[in-house]
């Protein structure tokens, strides 16, 4: 229950019979095994009705909408199975609680602290003299403990990326130079590219915490927004350096992505047609990746991770017991 | 809470009898089973969290409850709190997958067939089924019985009155809970 779809082409999806039908422009006609989708993620043009949707709805599983140069539109859900008015009474009071918000806000950020200086370290280990780095990242790592308000908790989080960010510009080749993040529109290769990834891990968490009865709006690090699913945001910061930022490192290290990959056009650098299809697949491929893990004592995916995540922060939320975020463990 | 020095016994009764849809204290048939099998799992269900369905022994319970039976039964739906299955010969009966949680299941059918002598005022004998296994026994709601049930129903509502639910143990079929993920992700 865990495959995700990616749909680049123009055309139509349609229930038929039993499963889901992709009708392309040229009238080829590509079957979704549905059975085993965790969700759908639409980046073309694409019609659909509300039988399809009756019918996802059904299978529990979620569309995800990608709309001009594949930025998230927005997401079809199943209607909540189970909801549970508790879950959100209990979320919106950890909110509201302003001890217990920065409790959660800082861990948060501890995770991904953590998770970048994983990524430095085993650069640090492959050639590269990072040392600098990681020293900064764990000043960040104690300042975090002195925070006493949610936006220091925030400066320290933006912080801690710029230091880490400074690795893109060493590990990547010439001709993948990065200087800093832009967004709206990104400026260039490399935050096109984080720009992407980035996009397709929160729109995973959104699935992982729909499964949960968590409201998706209702987050401790970012501000709750009126659009957007905070909370996903919140935790997807945990998993971008294990995500995203792998899975940029591969593919242009061992250049399956080239420059070809890109296309130009006023002030924005946007991944073409098969860039992208070459990042989602590899990135699914990375959400397959099975990690033992240690309480659960079983093999867990990279997806079922995200799913983890959401349930700790649920039981924490529900039974005062302790969140620790993600920290990479191997 | 003002019900605090009632008996949870006659507390659940007058729930039961009463007409008032809020009436404060009322005990499923699930929550007996979880109750006796795990006291986390018991607060859990007491708060609605979810459990995960696609959890494969859930799948698979639910198959077996569904079509065991099918055409020898019906299910009794009393209150909207419990809703017994009786076999066509007019006992109760509790269909479960396997037997290895059978205390479990037997103080389910218990409560069952006591929730009928003391709120509906029938009396009735219980049949435990595993059909996978073709096993069948037969239950009887006798004093020592009686006595189970009403300390299991006091038991719950210290429980389910916390805050907070019991911390995780280690039992042996944790491993095929639906909240293990929950219970031991940390």
């Amino acid at each position: 229950m865990n495959d995700n779809y990616h749909i680049f082409s123009d055309g139509r999806i349609e229930r038929h019979n039993d499963t889901v039908r992709l009708v392309t422009e040229d009238d080829d006609k590509k079957y979704l095994p549905i059975e085993n989708a965790e969700a759908l993620y639409l980046h073309g043009q694409i019609d659909f009705n509300t039988r399809l949707v009756s019918f996802l709805n059904e299978h529990g599983i979620a569309m995800h909408v990608f709309g001009w140069n594949d930025y998230y539109s927005g997401s079809i859900m199943p209607e909540r199975g189970q909801t549970s008015g508790q879950t959100v009474v209990n979320q919106v009071q950890a909110y509201n609680d302003a001890t217990h918000r920065i409790k959660i806000a800082r861990e948060i950020v501890a995770g991904s602290i953590h998770n970048m200086r994983s990524n430095v370290t085993y650069y640090n280990n492959r050639g590269h003299e990072f040392s600098s780095i990681i020293t900064d990242l764990d000043r960040c790592q104690d300042e975090l403990a002195d925070t006493t308000a949610v936006d220091e908790v925030m400066g320290v989080e933006a912080s801690a990326r710029r230091a880490y960010y400074q690795i893109f510009d060493k590990v990547l080749p010439n001709g993948f130079v990065f200087n800093g993040r832009a967004y709206n529109p990104p400026d260039n290769k490399v935050n096109s590219l984080i720009s992407f990834g980035n996009s397709l891990v929160y729109a995973n968490i959104v699935s992982a915490i729909r499964a949960t009865a968590l409201d998706p709006t209702i987050s401790y690090l970012h501000e709750p927004g009126e659009r957007r699913y905070s909370l996903a945001l919140d935790l997807a910061d945990l998993f971008k350096p294990l995500l995203t930022d792998r899975v940029i490192f591969r593919l242009v290290n061992r250049r399956q992505l080239s420059v070809d990959d890109f296309e130009s056009e006023l002030n924005s650098c946007l991944l073409t047609e098969s860039g992208r299809k070459t990042f989602s697949k590899e990135l699914e491929q990375t959400l397959e990746e099975t990690v033992e893990h240690p309480e659960l004592n079983k093999k867990v995916s990279y997806q079922y991770l995200l799913r983890v995540e959401s349930y700790k922060l649920k039981k924490h939320l529900l039974t005062g017991e302790p969140y620790e975020a993600f920290k990479r463990w191997w | 809470m003002a019900e605090r020095d009632i008996d949870p016994v006659e507390l659940l009764l007058e729930s039961a009898r009463s007409e008032a849809a809020n009436a404060s204290f009322h005990v499923t048939g699930v929550m007996m089973q979880y109750y006796e099998a795990c006291e986390r799992e018991l607060w859990f269900e007491s708060r609605n969290i979810e459990i995960n369905r696609e959890n494969p022994n859930v799948v698979r319970g639910t198959r077996v409850d569904d079509t065991a039976y099918g055409d020898q039964r019906q299910n009794l739906s009393i209150d909207g709190w419990i809703a017994p299955d009786m076999l066509d010969d007019g006992r109760i009966v509790e269909v479960k997958p396997s037997s290895s949680l059978i205390e479990p299941a037997r103080l389910q059918l218990l409560y069952y067939l006591w929730y009928l002598d003391r709120v509906v005022g029938v009396k009735k004998d219980g049949v435990l089924a595993h059909p996978t296994e073709r096993k069948r026994e037969s239950v009887e709601l006798n004093e020592e019985a009686i006595d189970k049930v009403e300390s299991a129903i006091r038991g719950i509502y210290e429980i389910v009155r916390n805050d907070s639910p019991p911390s995780a143990t280690e039992k042996s079929y944790c491993d095929s809970c639906a909240y293990h993920d929950f219970c031991w992700s940390c």
